[in-house]
């Protein structure tokens, strides 16, 4: 954030921006070919997995909190650089503030559905949904900060 | 006396303070996993490591599964959280160095000792449970401390002498870039 913060004067920190941005975008694709694969977008498929087999028994609360755990870190450090890197771009601030809180709260909605799924013994249309509006929400966020950050601004160039 | 705002701080308000809500949600579902995993005593602990009952001992593959992800994880989100609030000067000098022992000093503390107590002594159970215990209260503090920073009502920074302006090109960017939480604006 530091670095960014003070980034015009710097173009240097234009490149590894950019880099981090086309890494983002490789790994959010590769989560979301990975997910749908998986059959994240079949709300059967998705009770399945959580669930277990009819009369079986379903993931346990371990394995569930761990999911949360690795998807809280991945997300919340991703969201957090791409917000820093949003600040620095000329955006109006609303249009801002409303990418970045989208993305951050489909993204907890996401990591946290599987409880309900468990919890309510179904409804994997729960994650189904999440998933797709963590998925573009976070797509829609990559795009803005790639096509914006670095721009220029009455004749300044961040970064 | 309240510190001036520095609108380099407001303007990493939203980014800083989801930040803080995922490293609240890091902490806790760590301690659930911790406590459902390892067990709440050491003497359990021991036995998840070290076999016991039916259990097989951990393997150093199956240690190294879990502790190479962390190496990574852990200094990277310490120095994120770290980074920041440092840069707002939130807490004295002495305490920020303490906060950073404590957060450094706890994650390799936990990442250390799984392999101490399967490999050295189970003893170690008591030390795995103090540098997680430190560790999860590092990740308190530094939420609460970006919480402190970057809410609306306390978006305050000291300035110290030395401090530079903000550069010409980054101002006109702030001026031109409308902002409701820029303070000032």
């Amino acid at each position: 954030m530091r670095f960014l913060v003070r980034t015009a004067g710097r173009p240097r920190s234009r490149a590894p921006v950019r880099m981090f941005i086309a890494f983002a975008a490789l790994a959010l694709a590769g989560w979301a070919v990975q997910r749908v694969r998986e059959g994240g977008l079949v709300p059967a498929e998705v009770e399945a997995y959580y669930l277990g087999v009819p009369g079986g028994a379903p993931l346990g609360s371990a394995a569930l909190w761990e999911e949360v755990h690795v998807g809280a870190f991945v997300q919340g450090f991703t969201l957090f650089v791409l917000g820093s890197v949003l600040v620095v771009s000329p955006i109006p601030d609303r249009v801002r503030r409303a990418l970045l809180v989208t993305a951050a709260a489909a993204a907890l909605c996401d990591l946290l559905a599987p409880f309900a799924v468990v919890g309510l013994g179904g409804w994997g249309a729960i994650r189904v949904a999440t998933f797709v509006a963590a998925a573009l929400s976070s797509a829609t966020l990559l795009a803005v900060v790639a096509v914006r950050f670095g721009s220029e601004v009455g004749g300044a160039r961040p970064g | 006396m309240h510190a001036p705002v520095d609108p380099r701080i407001a303007r990493h308000r939203v980014p800083a303070l989801t930040f803080a809500v995922f490293l609240l949600l890091i902490a806790a579902s760590a301690a659930v996993v911790f406590a459902l995993e390892l067990g709440a005593t050491p003497a359990r602990m021991a036995a998840h490591y070290r076999g016991g009952g039916f259990a097989p001992a951990k393997t150093l593959d199956g240690l190294l599964l879990v502790a190479v992800p962390h190496l990574v994880a852990m200094p990277l989100v310490l120095f994120a959280a770290s980074h920041v609030v440092g840069w707002a000067r939130a807490v004295s000098r002495r305490g920020f160095r303490a906060l950073l022992a404590l957060s450094f000093g706890g994650a390799a503390l936990s990442i250390a000792c799984p392999f101490l107590i399967r490999f050295v002594a189970p003893a170690a159970a008591w030390l795995h449970v103090a540098g997680f215990a430190g560790l999860e209260a590092a990740l308190l503090a530094w939420a609460t401390l970006l919480c402190a920073v970057f809410v609306p009502w306390r978006a305050a920074v000291r300035a110290l002498p030395g401090d530079r302006p903000l550069p010409p090109a980054e101002a006109t960017l702030a001026a031109r870039v409308p902002s409701r939480a820029r303070p000032g604006t």
